[in-house]
């Protein structure tokens, strides 16, 4: 294990070793046309009032129009779809509608971005607060044509009077320049806020924007490389930083040799507090050559063999050993169902089955690390930032500092996807620090083995469950308990580095992460939620509710081959939930489902054998059902997903586009957590510190078709999420369809060849 | 000291001072402001980095600055001509082929070199090209079908429907 501590074929180092540090750099900027691109810096503002309508809304002298929003893009569109909302309510060109997103000093903080919760909540919000603006302005046109406002035709950004068709004038015109000084009221905060609560909202049966396909507005910039990510920011006078973090999660750094990195050309500054250790220098390739010599690869010849010596810190626990640690937690206990008495129903029962469904650590993965640029002076702040939490920040770092929150600005630019909090707010405590201790702006950069090593990770769940059919071959009783570990932790890497006094942020309890939805007279679906276990951790796509679903959903798979029925039946027998019949139905439509019990014979003469699967899901609210087949090659020990094809239920739709991307989206990156994904560590930390020590899935195990069935988008439903429920049966399925094509029950991620050949010898 | 290097980015010479030791991606988007490439890995096992040089895709995270000198290389921002997306790049707009899109640069400029080699490449060379290329949103399905509309132009399908 501690051998992956190494970092494999890394071809820069050879040039690194050849050439040595020979040379100096003062260029920051080679030419004028990188000059032009550096942001001002400015200075700080505090958000806007939510209550005014240019909180929300501003309308240039162009005709075009900017829809301002605390909500950021992170790569699933939001952005396109928040526009589709607000132009619909405010009869507006969507193609002439700009989104400003996330910026502490220039949007409403309608909570972090996060949950698949952006259109369901913010997108009332949203349509509120155009719906008031289409009234304002429909006044003013009123006022302008000396007539009322009944009389007035609102339409593409133009006010025309009616039966009058000389009397024309545009958004842009009628505004000409001026703020949009109107007060639609806003009460509460956050996701609940209410926005402009006397607006009238457009019918959904007149809708012509919303529930059509708009092109997304992001990405002819990301595709032609005119696109500033958070990673592109520059701002004048940057410097560069580098993290260099503990070799053991709770080393303490024993001591530092300056001298190591002072010959470097370009070096500027070490910045250490306590146990933070980072490195200024004046470009990228010195900050990079200084942070390695000081040790920041963990090379493998230990903690104290580099210039930066740490402590030789062993505290986490074995591997092997994680989930009897998990469930060693004395955390909260939650029931989620509790009824009949499971204990008379299992003593009675003819057959009882029983099973451990054990998930590990996974991470993020971001393909570009996290990335911050910090300015800090004495009296105020400002952050360039892809968080997904921008106005939550505000107030962490405020407090790291020992700042007040209106002293600081957040910045959002969009950085590389993250799926959930990853390192980029840990990224901006990083620059944060480093720029308060050289007084200018810093860019802090976090390597591959940074992102990889510190990013928090989805927690460790360890679940049992159990069932008893009686002599009829009916289930009676269900039991299952989940232990899971925080994924809640907002604390910051570096304020814990820096011995922060008080505490920034909070580590939370795990949350039972499941719908139960089935009918089983006996049940005890129980939680055990704990705080934080070994490593750091934090919302990762479907937090908890991909392994709960993955235990829920293979076991019932498990009880309906125990009774020889078919899996869909079985489901659809024990199931009351309307929209979770549906998708279901929808989804065997789709594929084409015959009824039959799984087969799960061992394949013969060791040849690939085929299986089917299904499962569902409730992730708060939308409804998911997946049905994939799959081809098992037993030789290998490799399983391959040919055929997906989803049918979600997530209430109204915004666009459709947008749902298909993001079930594509989901379904791929969960069939790489199911098939490759754990994150491996020593006792000291995460050695799991590239793509090869964690791999994932790449374009030879794409499926062959991913169909995307959309069910009930319909108005009678709000808009619930999209951006993850379609994660939520993808472990549940492959297993299922695995024991299906084998007899092998996977009951432990990632579902690798070896555990797959270990599976077969045992069915 | 730092040295005075010529590379030769986009159609056009580029003095550059810098270190020689470095990589050419820090060149590029650093010292020209070119922000198509993207950092990473470092390591060579993302391809988020892409570039084209001489014809060839190569990640530039570890293309010596030094052996970049006088080679002839591509970024994405060469593909477009005046702003107008190249027809790969436009096919990707077509099938609204990105989610985050940070690697999508990569996407598009091993793509572009193999279409330049082998214009109408299959589906199984596409993967073959594209398979150092990671994608964390899972957009894979799209890149495909994007590459396919200028290779096999006559498959066309769009998004949207």
């Amino acid at each position: 294990m501690s051998a992956a501590r190494q970092i494999p074929s890394l071809a820069r180092r050879g040039f690194l070793q050849a050439t040595g540090g020979l040379v100096v750099s003062f260029a920051l900027f080679g030419t004028s046309e990188a000059a032009s691109s550096l942001l001002p810096i400015g200075h700080v503002q505090n958000p806007p009032d939510a209550a005014k309508l240019y909180a929300w809304l501003a309308v240039h002298p162009d005709n075009t129009a900017t829809l301002y929003t605390g909500k950021v893009e992170v790569g699933t569109g939001a952005q396109t779809a928040l526009a589709q909302i607000a132009a619909e309510e405010l009869d507006f060109p969507v193609d002439r509608l700009d989104v400003v997103m996330g910026t502490t000093s220039q949007t409403v903080n309608q909570g972090p971005t996060y949950g698949s919760m952006t259109i369901r909540y913010a997108g009332p919000q949203i349509r509120a607060a155009a719906a008031a603006g289409r009234a304002a302005l429909l006044e003013q046109a009123a006022t302008h044509f000396a007539t009322t406002a009944d009389n007035i035709n609102a339409k593409d950004g133009v006010f025309s009077v009616k039966n009058a068709a000389q009397k024309t004038i545009t958004y842009g015109a009628l505004v000409a320049g001026k703020q949009l000084d109107v007060t639609i009221g806003a009460t509460g905060a956050g996701f609940a806020m209410k926005v402009a609560p006397q607006a009238k909202l457009k019918d959904p049966k007149n809708y012509t924007v919303v529930g059509r396909f708009v092109p997304r507005k992001d990405i002819p910039a990301k595709v032609t490389g005119a696109f500033t990510y958070v990673q592109d920011v520059k701002v004048p006078g940057m410097l560069h930083g580098r993290v260099v973090r503990p070799y053991g999660v709770n080393a303490t750094l024993i001591s530092v040799d300056e001298s190591a990195v002072k010959s470097i050309p370009g070096f500027v500054q070490l910045v250490r507090r306590d146990n933070f250790l980072g490195v200024v220098c004046t470009s990228e390739w010195s900050a990079i050559k200084a942070a390695e010599a000081l040790g920041a690869v963990l090379h493998p010849k230990g903690p104290a063999a580099y210039p930066a010596k740490w402590s030789d810190w062993n505290g986490l626990p074995a591997m092997d050993d994680i989930w009897n640690v998990v469930r060693a937690g004395a955390g909260k206990t939650t029931a989620v169902a509790n009824t009949g008495s499971v204990d008379n129903a299992m003593g009675d029962a003819k057959r009882t089955l029983k099973a451990t469904y054990q998930t590990p650590f996974q991470m993020h993965g971001s393909i570009g690390p996290s990335c911050a640029v910090a300015d800090v002076s004495k009296d105020r702040a400002i952050f360039w930032s892809g968080t997904q939490m921008p106005h939550e920040d505000r107030h962490d770092i405020a407090k790291l500092l020992g700042m007040q929150p209106d002293q600081l600005e957040i910045r959002w630019f969009e950085a590389s996807g993250a799926y959930g909090r990853n390192g980029l707010d840990h990224a901006v405590a990083d620059a944060a620090i480093m720029s308060q201790a050289v007084g200018k702006p810093v860019r802090v950069q976090w390597m591959r083995w940074d992102e990889h090593g510190w990013e928090p990770k989805g927690p460790p769940i360890a679940q049992d469950l159990a069932a008893a059919i009686d002599d009829k071959g009916k289930v009676t009783a269900w039991t299952h308990h989940m232990w899971i570990p925080t994924f809640l932790d907002t604390t910051l890497v570096a304020a814990a580095l820096i011995g922060h006094p008080n505490r920034v942020g909070s580590v939370g309890l795990g949350v039972p992460a499941i719908t139960y939805a089935y009918d089983f007279d006996n049940a005890d679906v129980t939680s055990h939620g704990d705080g934080r276990v070994a490593l750091r951790t934090s919302w990762l796509r479907s937090p908890a509710q991909y392994e709960t679903t993955f235990a829920m959903e293979a076991f019932i798979d498990e009880v309906a081959a125990a009774t020889g029925e078919d899996p869909l039946a079985f489901r659809l027998n024990h199931l009351k939930d309307p929209r979770a019949i549906d998708v279901l139905q929808a989804a065997a439509k789709q594929y084409g489902w015959q009824p039959r019990a799984a087969l799960g014979k061992a394949p013969a003469d060791g040849k690939p054998a085929h299986g089917r699967g299904i499962a569902w899901a409730n992730r708060d609210d939308s409804r998911v059902a997946t049905i994939v087949d799959v081809i098992v090659d037993p030789a290998s020990g490799r399983i391959r997903v040919t055929r997906v094809v989803v049918a979600q239920d997530c209430g109204l739709v915004i666009n459709p586009d947008g749902i298909r991307n993001q079930v594509e989206g989901n379904v791929i990156q969960s069939i790489s957590r199911t098939l490759h994904e754990e994150v491996m560590f020593d006792r000291a930390n995460v050695t799991s510190r590239d793509w090869i020590g964690y791999p994932i899935l790449r374009f030879d195990e794409v499926p062959d078709s991913i169909e995307v069935v959309i069910v009930n988008n319909d108005p009678k439903y709000p808009s619930y999420g999209a951006g993850e429920p379609s994660t939520c049966p993808t472990a549940a399925v492959i297993s299922n369809a695995v024991f299906d094509a084998t007899g092998a029950r996977l009951r432990q991620l990632p579902f690798r060849p070896d555990r797959l050949k270990a599976a077969l010898t045992q069915s | 000291m730092t040295q005075t290097m010529v590379i030769n980015v986009n159609g056009q010479d580029q003095t550059i001072e810098a270190e020689p030791d470095s990589m050419l991606l820090y060149a590029l988007r650093d010292n020209l402001g070119l922000h198509g490439p993207k950092f990473g890995c470092g390591l060579s096992q993302c391809g988020a980095c892409t570039i084209i040089m001489n014809g060839v895709a190569l990640h530039s995270c570890v293309t010596p600055l030094a052996a970049a000198q006088g080679q002839k290389i591509t970024t994405l921002e060469g593909l477009s001509e005046n702003g107008k997306p190249n027809p790969l790049q436009q096919a990707f707009i077509d099938e609204q082929a990105a989610q985050c899109g940070y690697c999508i640069n990569g996407m598009i400029m091993t793509a572009q070199a193999l279409i330049e080699r082998k214009p109408h490449a299959s589906r199984d060379d596409i993967k073959a090209a594209l398979q150092g290329n990671l994608c964390r949103c899972g957009t894979h399905m799209r890149i495909l079908r994007a590459v396919e509309r200028v290779t096999t132009p006559q498959a066309q399908q769009g998004a949207g429907q």
